[in-house]
């Protein structure tokens, strides 16, 4: 964590040394007035994965469900395994800046072994209000699992934004 | 001595290295500054920065996106844009639009304006999505017998966008702050407003809302935008509980133009939260 804590502030000098950069280059051609802009800021960071873990079909149709908190809802007839987690995102930025979250409804997952599924997907909120530690967002979705789907690793991606207005 | 240093450095790099697979951070990024107003031909900057903790490609685009009446942004597919939004799209120019970064190492990536003759007075706007490129899916080893059911790995492909805005010609726009009430949703409290907007751009700026003899405000939102597409939206606001309760009764809602641009008020309003 203090390792973290540490990037983020090189990441913040960094951002002040190119500003200053610019800034110093207008100066000279401009008004020769020297100032330090400082650029506002968003920073997007994944802190976990949205996890279905291992699921065993049955000889029905059925669903698994992560809800955006991350726990889990194993439909009849399946039987789940492994540890469930919501795909977890925190949002750095101005203090009380309000940005749009998002991404993808739905993704299609192909098998290692062939097959594919399809996972809807739910966002925790489509807009958060940043406080000066910033904010998160968690997304979680719903497997559905067909009737004896074949085994094997089934892989998909998607897209997740985080939007300034 | 050296070797036990070079032992030690190994160490370090094999504990850095596991407390830092957990957290999976391939991709995440900066990007500075949040929002880009052109008008004229000088261009600007925008940096993006590399603040995981392994090397990441990253691509940058633009796209188009239009505001609803619910205040979201929808994503338009690029065979179904308008042609004020093709030309957004065709005159704002950037570089690079792909680069790869090893951890913290900042990019500068240049964005100008090229207006071709005779575009008609308005304000073009795209969106500037900065995103990793995703690595190859993580080899998962053997493939699992029958017997072993299925695994499942999503693979999130995340960015940031802010707009990019272009204004041609003397526009202007005013807004003006609707009713206002609490409602509940399934996440919680959330404190709701309908904003209505005029003119011929967007406006964009800072929500106060105050209890009259109270200097504290109750709730600061900043970068609150109408765009053009919109005549008028909601803002709805996700609020603690107990910040749900206290906004009820009478409140002064104040929407600011950004502080960067003199924080003048765009309009004010006295309402009685529901």
């Amino acid at each position: 964590m203090r390792n973290y804590g540490m990037k983020r502030a090189l990441a913040g000098a960094a951002i002040a040394a190119l500003a200053m950069n610019a800034s110093a280059a207008h100066a000279a051609s401009a008004s020769g007035t020297a100032t330090a802009k400082i650029l506002r800021q968003i920073t997007l960071t994944k802190t976990s994965d949205l996890q279905y873990a291992t699921i065993i079909s049955g000889a029905t149709a059925s669903t698994v469900a992560v809800s955006t908190a991350g726990a889990a809802t194993c439909g009849a007839g399946l039987t789940c395994t492994g540890t469930t987690t919501a795909g977890n995102y925190t949002v750095q930025g101005t203090n009380g800046a309000v940005v749009l979250v998002g991404g993808d409804s739905s993704v299609t997952l192909n098998g290692s072994l062939g097959g594919t599924m399809t996972s809807t997907l739910t966002y925790s909120s489509p807009n958060i209000t940043l406080s000066p530690t910033g904010g998160s967002f968690q997304v979680g979705g719903t497997l559905s699992v067909g009737a004896n789907q074949a085994s094997g690793d089934y892989s998909g991606t998607f897209n997740v934004t985080a939007n300034y207005q | 001595m050296l070797r036990f240093l070079r032992a030690f450095g190994l160490f370090t790099a094999a504990a850095l290295g596991t407390a830092a697979s957990p957290a999976l951070a391939s991709g995440d990024l900066l990007v500075a500054p949040t929002r880009v107003i052109l008008d004229g031909s000088r261009g600007t900057e925008v940096v993006l920065n590399n603040i995981g903790t392994e090397p990441a490609t990253y691509r940058i685009s633009l796209e188009i996106k239009r505001m609803t009446a619910e205040g979201g942004l929808n994503e338009i597919a690029e065979e179904n844009v308008t042609a004020a939004e093709r030309a957004a799209l065709d005159m704002i120019v950037f570089s690079p639009r792909r680069v790869t970064l090893p951890p913290n190492q900042p990019q500068v990536v240049r964005v100008g304006v090229r207006l071709p003759e005779g575009t008609p007075p308005g304000e073009y706007r795209a969106h500037m999505l900065f995103r990793a490129v995703p690595d190859a899916a993580p080899a998962t080893g053997e493939p699992k017998p029958a017997s072993e059911g299925v695994s499942i790995a999503l693979t999130p492909i995340y960015g940031i966008t802010i707009p990019v805005i272009v204004r041609v010609g003397d526009l202007g726009a005013e807004a003006s702050i609707g009713e206002a009430w609490v409602s509940d949703t399934q996440d919680g409290p959330a404190f709701n407003f309908d904003l209505t907007r005029t003119g011929s751009r967007s406006v964009y700026g800072d929500i106060e809302v105050t209890r009259p003899g109270t200097p504290e405000p109750l709730l600061v939102a900043r970068g609150i935008a109408v765009y053009p597409e919109v005549g008028a939206r909601k803002v709805s606001l996700r609020v603690p509980d107990e910040l749900a309760a206290k906004l009820k009764g009478p409140v002064h809602i104040r929407y600011t133009e950004d502080r960067e641009i003199g924080g003048g008020t765009i309009d004010e309003a006295e309402r009685v939260v529901k």
